[in-house]
């Protein structure tokens, strides 16, 4: 009996998604973004880097700068990540894992590239293995240099980019945010580059 | 026994089968050939003297080209695929050789075995010497020495659509030539037995913040077969530092590991320095011993955070790595950098610690001591830790050295192997340190022995500091590095780290070989996960420190099929690959 009736009622609903009233969907993309930039959880991925900055970017969460009272929160799986936090020049071999990574992170996805080797491929560029910096193979957000930065220099790069996803000042854009009516203009795609 | 006594000892072992020298006190070449080598290497182990450290392959037509008269190009591999400009350059009658490096103490042995370029053959010695395999596994691929007794076709480092054929450290490689990156890799079909459960790991995995790949076939909760593929990290550092001049390599080899960066940078530049024939000022080698000594400070609390972070003592993981920033703190404001600080000239160091430097130094290390003796008591005393940690992972002292293993995980398992006290390099001549030895092999005893050596760390800084040496920095440096070879061997965090440098004169190297201590421990651990639950793995792969961006360059499977029947074989990545896609029911990427 379930069986005859649970394909037709996923065809409907693929068919036919639920439609909201525009004002409560705008009231919950508004919710979803101020979460997101309160608490956004991180994804990290080491495509070829020394540790230097891994080992960085673990500090963050150590006692002394303590990212999680900010609530974010450095989680395992991609699926669940907001932002994907990598590190090092990108091998031969991790290129491909890299992109499946990225590709598996719910949209919007935002990329911090931590270290020199994330912008131009740092002290190894024209090493054999390296297919380039981090930017040529997933669109980057923002980059952090140092080899390795410091920690403060990393939960700054993070704050940035949450600088960039705030929505304008009502104030201020009160003309805009009318015109506008998606929450997630400012921040649709991470970087357009792909 | 003397090292000059063990080397007239091989001498006469050996006999006809091959050709020794010995060219300094502590090193002793042997020549052989191909057909005799596995004999000589069989009659060398009867006298069950030192372990295999490294192998080292060469191609010395870069050295063949300068001297005048070298034969004309002519194409000396035959090349494959879309490499086939690369071949063009080289000299026909260039050679490669094989180095096989056996340690014991101070004194290195090297079976030397001289190859044609075309068609290169050695037998493996896997048979003999069972951690040989990953060697020989290296020597195949990056220079296409063919090495009979291993599986063929296997990819274990390069990445997978890395043309067949080509050898990135033979020296008509070049990097313009390489083949462009493939968009995927084609899926091949695999051999696993059907109705085997497979718990795959990595390689984005929120354990360890570095990629490896691991399978593990279980039976229930246990273990019954293990694999890790590494080689994401692999960068061509090799090949890189023969591109670059001696200065250039120097910081380039810093950034093998972040974790360990100094003692790499060490190890090379004293290598660079013996080469050279440079006369470093004792204040320098002083210097470089402090850092070396906080280096390990750092390394081993951060390791002592991460294994009890894998066994969910989490509490400790924080406070270790509070305590951490002690050690970080000195090291920015000896250098200025947390991580990869740079202290490292040829001929010296850049930095100087002064009266205030040392004061805060020991400082410093007054308040670790106090924080390391709870942490000692925490990982002897804690039940619910000890029963994660006690008779977990055991490596009885006679796997260790089979499988030669190296640093704290052989220490911890009975076996007194410490370069510092056995081969005293830098400064530990003068300031001697006791190496710290547990019998109990398991991942208990891998805590008391870095917690222990925390102990002997400070108190050699605090020796360092009350008798530093006065005098310069530094000496300059050549810029050309007089023709030879040179084995520079220190103690890392992890255990003996192995380099090889050789100059034909000029100003780059021509050869930088790197054997790192992780990659020696990896057979161990993968031998020790059978038969363990599954919930236990974790904490006995963090138990050998394991650092990927230093070793990254081998698979090894080792399978238990049914009880009795053990077999070793290798997956390539295509085969995971096939697997993983087969595995998740799917061919979308």
């Amino acid at each position: 009996m379930a069986d005859e009736k649970s394909p037709s009622v996923t065809a409907e609903a693929a068919a036919a998604p639920v439609k909201l009233p525009g004002a409560f969907r705008k009231a919950l993309d508004r919710v979803a973004l101020w979460s997101r930039i309160n608490s956004p959880w991180l994804v990290h991925f080491n495509s070829g880097s020394c540790n230097g900055c891994d080992i960085e970017i673990l500090a963050t969460l150590a006692p002394r700068w303590d990212l999680e009272r900010f609530g974010v929160k450095l989680w395992g799986s991609p699926r669940h990540a907001d932002v994907l936090v990598c590190t090092g020049p990108v091998t031969r071999l991790a290129r491909e894992r890299l992109v499946r990574v990225y590709e598996q992170m719910p949209a919007p996805k935002f990329v911090v590239a931590i270290g020199s080797c994330g912008i131009t491929g740092g002290v190894f560029h024209g090493c054999y293995n390296i297919v380039g910096d981090i930017g040529e193979v997933i669109p980057v957000d923002v980059y952090v240099p140092g080899c390795p930065p410091r920690p403060e220099a990393i939960i700054d790069g993070v704050v940035q980019l949450l600088t960039k996803l705030k929505p304008p000042k009502p104030k201020r854009a009160a003309k805009a945010a009318a015109g506008s009516g998606d929450a997630n203009a400012t921040s649709g795609g991470g970087g357009g580059a792909a | 026994m003397s090292a000059a006594s063990v080397f007239s000892r091989i001498q006469e072992t050996l006999g006809p089968l091959a050709a020794c020298k010995i060219s300094t006190e502590t090193r002793m070449d042997i020549e052989t050939s191909p057909e005799r080598l596995l004999q000589a290497v069989t009659v060398f182990r009867g006298l069950n003297w030192g372990f295999l450290s490294a192998i080292t392959g060469l191609d010395s037509t870069g050295a063949a080209a300068a001297q005048p008269g070298a034969g004309p190009a002519s194409p000396a591999t035959p090349p494959a695929g879309a490499l086939a400009a690369a071949a063009g350059s080289a000299p026909a009658d260039g050679h490669l050789d094989v180095l096989y490096h056996f340690c014991q103490g101070p004194s290195v042995a090297t079976f030397r075995v001289r190859l044609p370029r075309e068609h290169p053959a050695v037998p493996s010695i896997g048979a003999v010497v069972p951690s040989a395999v990953l060697f020989e596994r290296e020597l195949s691929e990056m220079l296409g020495v063919e090495v009979a007794g291993l599986p063929k076709g296997k990819r274990q480092f390069l990445s997978d659509d890395w043309p067949q054929g080509v050898h990135p450290l033979r020296k008509d490689f070049s990097i313009e030539t390489a083949a462009p990156v493939a968009d995927s890799a084609p899926a091949v079909g695999s051999d696993e037995p059907p109705g085997t459960f497979i718990v795959p790991i990595g390689p984005q995995h929120p354990a360890l913040k570095e990629p490896g790949h691991f399978e593990f076939a279980v039976d229930g909760e246990i273990v019954t077969g293990a694999s890790v593929r590494l080689g994401y990290v692999h960068r061509g550092i090799e090949k890189g530092a023969e591109d670059r001049s001696w200065v250039q390599t120097l910081y380039l080899v810093e950034r093998i590991c972040g974790i360990c960066s100094h003692i790499h940078a060490t190890a090379y530049a004293l290598g660079v320095e013996a080469l050279a024939g440079m006369a470093v000022p004792p204040r320098a080698q002083a210097i470089r011993t402090i850092v070396c000594e906080l280096e390990r400070i750092h390394s081993h609390l951060l390791w002592l955070g991460v294994a009890a972070h894998e066994a969910g003592f989490d509490t400790l993981f924080m406070y270790s790595w509070r305590d951490r920033e002690t050690v970080m703190d000195l090291l920015e404001q000896l250098t200025g950098n947390r991580v990869n600080y740079s202290v490292n000239l040829l001929g010296g160091v850049k930095y100087d610690i002064d009266a205030a430097a040392a004061d805060s130094i020991r400082r410093g290390l007054d308040y670790l001591e106090g924080r390391s003796k709870h942490y000692l008591k925490i990982v002897t005393t804690d039940e619910s830790f000890l029963r994660r940690t006690r008779n977990v992972g055991t490596i009885s002292r006679e796997q260790s050295e089979r499988l030669g293993t190296v640093g704290p995980t052989a220490r911890a398992s009975g076996v007194t192997i410490d370069l510092r006290a056995a081969a005293p390099y830098a400064a530990y001549g003068e300031f001697p340190i006791t190496p710290v030895v547990d019998e109990k092999c398991d991942q208990e005893a891998r805590f008391v022995v870095r917690v222990k050596e925390l102990f002997e760390c400070f108190r050699v800084i605090r020796r360092i500091l009350d008798r530093m040496p006065a005098g310069d920095l530094s000496i300059p440096a050549p810029r050309k590095v007089a023709e030879g070879e040179v084995i520079s061997r220190v103690e890392a965090p992890r255990g003996e780290l192995f380099y090889y440098l050789r100059s034909t004169g000029g100003v780059k190297p021509d050869r930088v070989k790197v054997r790192t201590p992780s990659l020696c421990n990896w057979a161990a651990v993968v031998n020790v996960v059978v038969g363990q639950k599954l919930a236990d793995v974790p904490v006995i792969l963090a138990g050998i420190d394991p650092c990927f961006s230093c070793n990254d360059r081998s698979l090894t499977l080792r399978r238990r099929g049914r009880p009795g029947s053990e077999s070793v074989e290798a997956w390539s990545w295509e085969d995971l690959r096939a697997y993983g896609i087969r595995y998740y029911g799917g061919g979308r990427r």
